[in-house]
């Protein structure tokens, strides 16, 4: 019972993990631009600061019930999440732009009107100034992804850029020119990219082909040298059991022969006897016949019955009325 | 009265006709609907894999039969319609995969395990998909479509579509088509190039019968295939893992039952709704454009290229191997994936040079090798484009 009931708890904790893993977690906070005097408008037709988040992951997660904040205070552990949650901004249920799919961005508008709809928070990103911004999970308390923005310049934003260099993503102050709501910001399109890589520096795919001949001959070699060597094993083996077997035939055929001829010699027993003893055991071995029953079932089916198959003793319930 | 109701009908009747397929009809529905005709006589008269052409001869006339698009949600594109469905598995490419585990359930990998070095043969072939991809981008393809054009070469239908889905999505209703084609083909492609790359002392060479398999090595077969390909190329996982899986559900001998499922009734039902759905993308609007066009004539060199590397690298190899291990050439075009025509041509071939050289076995050795390096291959080029 305790040990299903250890097995239940961790397989539990099993399907929470890649839950965990994918969901909240693959949110980033990707752009913000805190001054908004010629960018993105919103469904008024007004400018105000905003803030872009990204889902990096390659499945579909939503964003619903998280928070935005720009309050510091949020961070204090010594806080309840009641008490923290007051200092946020609700991220609300019930629309479906915050199911974001794979790799899709949602911008939210930072003008404290959340009358306004889905896309707007209750703060506002101050104007020329340091700005924290910060994205908390639904239970208030999980810190999701957090950035502290620099004073930024009209139409400016800061922007979280991949650095293919560094193979890790930093964070840049985008001239308004390469400003990027909602979409990918410059070096993310990476598939893109990768084309525009291939194009340009292997036109004629000659190094592709090297490459990928390379890698499926060496793919098809590692399989060559394992099953050689274990082809090379298995047939030691066999030939290791086949002598063993040839050794242990030899050495009761020595004892028997030893046996029989101590038997004539100093026992004094017939040769007849030995000869009838001989032929008994010759034919039993000839017509498979054995006096000691072991009462397990040896019988193999060629093929797949159902005859002790759980399903099949299975009724429907009689009914009882 | 009954001149307004006769005026009614009369309406009606113009505007149903408005609906019909003839009403709606272009040339390239008819040229398309004969090419459907022409599979169809392909698979049944001329038995030009019937299980491919009758599903795919078909599913073009369905896909070219013309109708009016007023939101009636019947057509391949048309969202939520039952072929829009049916076609998910093309689009996201999800039926490859299966299709995989199919071939994984069927197949009997002793011939490689026996002598592995065949293994290589199969690799060699691959060639097929990178000698295509060089004279696509030399033809003007992007290299992500020029990658879906060329895995034709790995006469792989469901690695082919598993691949364009990904990299070029706008051709893959042609890249499928191709490469189901020449795979219905190969007994016509494959014999004179392998008559023209060796002389008749090779195709006379008599190979030694492989050496037993135990059935622990054909179920350590798949458990370490799986993991030595995959992780050097993840991104073949959805074709090598499901490949893997099924020939493990065969050898394992406990899962006999799931086996066979996989094995007959799963497969079956994919390839029923794979053909057709293929046959159903070639809409003439989409389907006969110059690029379906420069696809067959790439598809063909692929597959050229693909059997002259398998033939000629035995030939290679065969210079490095002592005079009782030599290999018949003759099993070289078997390294193209295409099971089991392939082997069965190299079979054919060989008895009819030496009656009692049977070469089906040994083929099989590549033919299976070349699955796993066409799926190495898909990977790779994944990997790299996307």
């Amino acid at each position: 019972m305790m040990k299903n009931r250890f097995l239940g708890i961790l397989l539990c904790c099993m399907a929470l993990l890649p839950a965990f893993g994918q969901g909240a977690f693959s949110f980033k906070i990707n752009e913000v631009v805190t001054s908004n005097a010629a960018g993105l408008v919103d469904e008024y037709g007004d400018r105000s600061g905003w803030i872009e988040i990204a889902n990096t992951s390659w499945g579909t997660n939503n964003i619903r019930s998280c928070y935005l904040t720009t309050n510091r205070a949020a961070l204090n552990p010594e806080l309840s999440a009641p008490e923290r949650i007051r200092l946020m901004s609700l991220i609300p249920k019930g629309d479906s732009r915050t199911n974001l799919t794979a790799k899709q961005n949602i911008v939210f508008f930072a003008d404290g009107h959340t009358n306004r709809g889905t896309l707007h928070t209750n703060f506002c990103l101050n104007v020329g100034e340091e700005n924290f911004i910060a994205l908390f999970d639904g239970n208030g308390v999980t810190l999701l992804d957090s950035v502290t923005v620099p004073p930024l310049a009209e139409n400016q934003s800061f922007a979280r850029v991949y650095n293919g260099a560094t193979e890790s993503y930093e964070w840049i102050v985008m001239e308004p020119d390469n400003v990027t709501p909602g979409s990918p910001n410059a070096g993310q399109g990476k598939v893109q990219d990768k084309i525009a890589e291939f194009k340009e520096k292997d036109p004629y795919g000659v190094a592709m082909s090297v490459m990928a001949m390379a890698i499926v001959f060496s793919c098809l070699i590692l399989l060559y040298v394992f099953f050689r060597l274990f082809g090379y094993i298995v047939s030691l083996m066999a030939a290791m059991t086949r002598v063993r077997a040839i050794r242990a035939i030899r050495n009761k055929a020595h004892q028997a022969s030893v046996m029989a001829k101590q038997g004539l010699e100093t026992k004094g027993i017939d040769m007849e006897v030995y000869m009838a003893v001989i032929a008994m055991a010759l034919k039993e071995y000839e017509e498979n016949v054995h006096d000691v029953e072991s009462n397990v079932l040896t019988l193999q089916p060629d093929e797949h019955t159902e005859w002790n198959a759980k399903d099949n003793a299975m009724r429907e319930w009689p009914k009882l009325y | 009265m009954l001149m307004d109701t006769l005026d009614f009908i009369g309406a009606k009747l113009l505007d149903f006709l408005a609906y019909t397929g003839f009403a709606n009809a272009e040339l390239g529905n008819w040229i398309m609907i004969l090419v459907g005709a022409f599979f169809l006589f392909l698979a049944i008269k001329k038995d030009f894999e019937p299980l491919l052409l009758i599903p795919i001869g078909l599913g073009i006339i369905l896909g070219n039969i013309p109708f009016k698009a007023v939101g009636l949600e019947v057509g391949l594109y048309e969202d939520n319609s039952v072929l829009n469905i049916f076609y998910q598995g093309v689009k996201l490419g999800w039926y490859p995969p299966l299709i995989f585990l199919g071939i994984g359930a069927m197949t009997d990998f002793s011939a490689l395990i026996a002598n592995p070095k065949l293994l290589l043969v199969g690799a060699a072939a691959q060639f097929g998909i990178f000698g295509a991809y060089m004279i696509a981008l030399a033809m003007g393809f992007e290299p992500n479509q020029a990658a879906g054009i060329a895995i034709i070469g790995g006469a792989d239908g469901p690695t082919a579509i598993f691949l364009s889905s990904k990299l070029s999505p706008n051709l893959m209703g042609a890249i499928a088509v191709c490469a189901y084609s020449y795979m219905a083909l190969v007994p016509l492609i494959q014999p004179p190039l392998m008559r023209l790359l060796t002389t008749k002392q090779e195709r006379l060479i008599r190979m030694k019968p492989a050496r037993q398999v135990s059935q622990t090595e054909k179920i350590i077969f798949p458990i370490v295939g799986l993991l030595l390909t995959t992780f050097v190329v993840p991104s073949g996982l959805p074709l090598l893992g499901m490949l893997f899986f099924g020939n493990l559900l065969k050898e394992s001998t406990k899962t006999t039952r799931l086996a066979k499922t996989a094995g007959n009734a799963l497969n079956d039902i994919i390839v029923m709704l794979l053909g057709l759905t293929v046959g159903c993308s070639t809409q003439a609007s989409e389907f006969l454009t110059k690029d379906t066009v420069l696809i067959f004539f790439l598809g063909a060199l692929a597959f050229i290229i693909a059997t002259a590397s398998g033939v000629l690298f035995v030939k290679f190899f065969n210079l490095f191997l002592p005079k009782g291990k030599k290999i018949n050439p003759l099993i070289g075009n078997a390294g193209v994936s295409a099971v089991p025509m392939a082997a069965r041509i190299s079979q054919n071939l060989g008895l009819e040079y030496d009656s009692k050289n049977y070469l089906l076995m040994h083929a099989m050795g590549p033919n299976v090798a070349g699955v796993i390096g066409s799926a190495v291959a898909a990977g790779v080029l994944l990997g790299f484009l996307s």
